[in-house]
């Protein structure tokens, strides 16, 4: 175990990634506030010199290059920087990259890393915010994974770069100076398994990214109040861990998504139906879903803050559930 | 060129165009549905580009592909079987007309998304470079590309890191005429013509008469060389012949199935299309040329066409005749798994 930063794990794994499988290129594009601290970044830049592509702001074009790239025997990282700038790839993420294993019936596919920063970041504003997990979500072929901590970023990004599937990775700009010990060497951590971050006993919160920490202090604050949080880490949408979640609301009766992405179509309206379609008599009392407020991210930092959902949010939400 | 070499494109040639033809019964009879793309006097540029390839250089074609794939390597039955939907298509029934591709034959995917093929194009060239494989990838592409901002973005990027690909813009634009007799745009650039912009771009770039056989090929051998000799980005815009079938948005027979009989001036009534006869249609002017050139008698294109129809009709009874995909299949291949021992 060695103490680190999650940008730090976030470079320890493209390190080890790229010194294992000389297939592994980078198009830097940019790892500002995610890694640009760690010493192994200059180690990268040096020793894989070769492997690294200084990309122009050329979004599509990029994307459509890792996706031909991916079809023909490299294992592309392509880093967008900000999470919103993948809309301007979306064609080439969703049609082509996401769209060849299945259209070829199961002879090609793409291996590619598309990663990003997402979520509000201070200041972002309406078009340096965005959280895409869920409209994401609502395309077929796309792994989809959300580290929280350090060791999960490490192992996550490293079982991404190992798929065969065209993967996103998406890294909150909030959760890149949070440090944790993360396990060296060849750990990794495979898709579809949810982590129980926390183990309680009256009410489930299902979260992902920087919501898990969100979800973790509020459920230290609901200890004074007797009210004992389970939290759980869903780390992959794609695949979703459905066992760990009904599992949970099977034992606690009651569940809180907490999600930063806006309420419609969301990380917490599919986990809350899925529950739905498969546990419903779990159900003491009815779901909550915790969203991003409806509205866009407002530049303003306060009004910005207002709109993520909250630890205060989580924990009056608790309260009521627990009543 | 060696006349082994034109006659094979030729072979090539005939074999698209009387795959077209099938794809259009087919239509026709109500086989498959939906809208369709024939390439129909484009055959000079697809056979002649594809045989100047080697079998590792990959290519990426769009939704005008079955003269590409056909070239490529795709069998006919299969290309019949994909676009009728069916389990024995090259994929399945997942592609159809507008996808024809097949990795097995180095055409990893075709996209019908206007200029999708050509950043996947200069990917596979990154591949082929930073792996050094030796291929040169290939995209095939339309005029109407050059409305979409992704092969501005893919031009650039492929010079910028001296990707080893070609980039063959097929120009099948209509004439000013035909536009104002209602024919489809493929394109509304200002000069009907896209060579401009790659070579601002400083890429080295050729124009062509797309419907010259030869001097496509002569070109592409030597673009092929200069690309992967000295990994750098080639664009090729060539000038096809706009079919007079190719008006709307479906394609229509209106210069019949194509008949040998027109070069000795027998048989076919031109109507208003005696240009398209005389002088367009590529797969007539190579036979002439063949002729001329005595590399060919008329009983042997006859004889070699009659083959080649017999072989087309078979494979398209095979492929009508196969199974449909299970409907059960629908959600197989939508991420790959690995294999569960």
């Amino acid at each position: 175990m060695t103490l680190m930063s999650y940008g730090e794990a976030v470079v320890d794994a493209l390190y080890t990634s790229m010194k294992e499988d000389p297939t592994v290129t980078l198009i830097w594009g940019s790892l500002t506030g995610v890694g640009g601290q760690s010493p192994l970044v200059a180690k990268i830049k040096e020793e894989f010199s070769d492997r690294i592509l200084h990309p122009p702001i050329s979004e599509a074009g990029m994307a459509g290059i890792a996706a031909g790239a991916a079809m023909s025997g490299l294992r592309p990282i392509l880093p967008f920087g900000t999470a919103s700038f993948m809309l301007r790839a979306w064609d080439q993420i969703v049609h082509e990259a996401g769209s060849v294993h299945y259209m070829s019936n199961g002879k090609a596919r793409a291996p590619i890393v598309f990663h990003g920063v997402h979520g509000l970041r201070g200041g972002g504003g309406p078009q340096h915010s965005l959280s895409p997990q869920a409209m994401l979500w609502n395309n077929p072929g796309i792994e989809i994974v959300l580290p929280s901590s350090p060791a999960d970023a490490r192992g996550l990004l490293r079982s991404a770069i190992r798929s065969n599937n065209p993967t996103v990775v998406l890294d909150h700009q909030r959760l890149t100076k949070v440090e944790g010990d993360v396990p060296e060497g060849d750990f990794i951590v495979p898709f579809g398994r949810a982590d129980i971050k926390r183990v309680g006993k009256d009410i489930t919160i299902v979260a992902a990214s920087l919501q898990v920490k969100a979800a973790i202090s509020a459920a230290e604050e609901l200890v004074s109040e007797g009210i004992d949080l389970e939290v759980i880490d869903l780390r992959s949408l794609v695949p979703l861990d459905e066992e760990t979640i009904l599992q949970s609301v099977a034992k606690t009766g009651r569940l809180i998504v907490a999600d930063e992405t806006p309420m419609r179509c969301s990380i917490a309206s599919e986990v809350i139906v899925t529950v739905c379609e498969k546990g419903l008599d779990f159900f003491k009392s009815p779901p909550v879903r915790i969203n991003r407020r409806h509205g866009h991210i407002p530049t303003n930092l306060a009004m910005e803050e207002h709109g993520l959902p909250s630890v205060q949010r989580i924990v009056a939400a608790a309260k009521s559930l627990a009543v | 060129m060696s006349d082994e070499k034109l006659i094979r494109i030729f072979e090539q040639m005939l074999r698209i165009r009387r795959f077209e033809e099938g794809v259009f019964e087919l239509h026709t009879a109500g086989a498959f549905g939906g809208h369709y793309h024939l390439y129909i006097g484009q055959e000079a540029t697809g056979a002649a580009v594809i045989n100047a390839l080697k079998g590792i250089d990959p290519i990426f074609s769009t939704h005008r592909n079955h003269g590409h794939a056909i070239a490529r390597g795709i069998e006919p039955e299969a290309a019949f079987a994909e676009i009728l939907g069916k389990a024995s298509g090259s994929q399945g029934g997942r592609g159809g007309t507008f996808h024809l591709a097949d990795p097995e034959v180095a055409m990893p995917h075709t996209s019908a998304l206007v200029g999708g093929a050509v950043p996947l194009a200069a990917g596979a060239a990154l591949a082929a470079k930073q792996n050094r494989t030796g291929a040169v990838a290939v995209a095939l592409f339309g005029d109407g590309c050059f409305e979409e901002g992704v092969v501005y973005e893919t031009l650039n990027l492929a010079r910028m890191w001296q990707l080893p690909v070609i980039f063959i813009c097929e120009n099948n634009t209509p004439g000013a005429l035909a536009k104002a007799e209602g024919g489809n745009n493929t394109s509304n650039l200002p000069d009907g013509r896209v060579a401009d912009t790659p070579r601002a771009l400083k890429i080295k770039t050729f124009e062509v008469d797309g419907s010259d056989a030869i001097a496509v090929s002569e070109l592409m051998v030597e673009c092929r060389k200069i690309c992967a000799e000295k990994s750098q980005p080639i664009f090729v815009e060539a000038f096809t012949e706009r079919w007079p079938g190719n008006v709307y948005s479906f394609p229509s027979m209106v210069t019949g199935m194509t008949d040998f009989g027109i070069l000795n001036e027998v048989g076919v009534e031109k109507k208003e299309h005696s240009e398209w006869f005389d002088k367009g249609d590529p797969v007539l002017t190579l036979a002439r040329v063949l002729l001329k050139k005595n590399l060919m008698n008329f009983s042997e294109i006859t004889a070699l066409n009659k083959r080649v129809i017999d072989e087309i009709n078979q494979a398209k009874e095979r492929a009508l005749a196969a199974p449909e995909p299970a409907l059960e299949s629908f959600s197989e291949f939508v991420l790959f798994e690995e294999a569960q021992s």
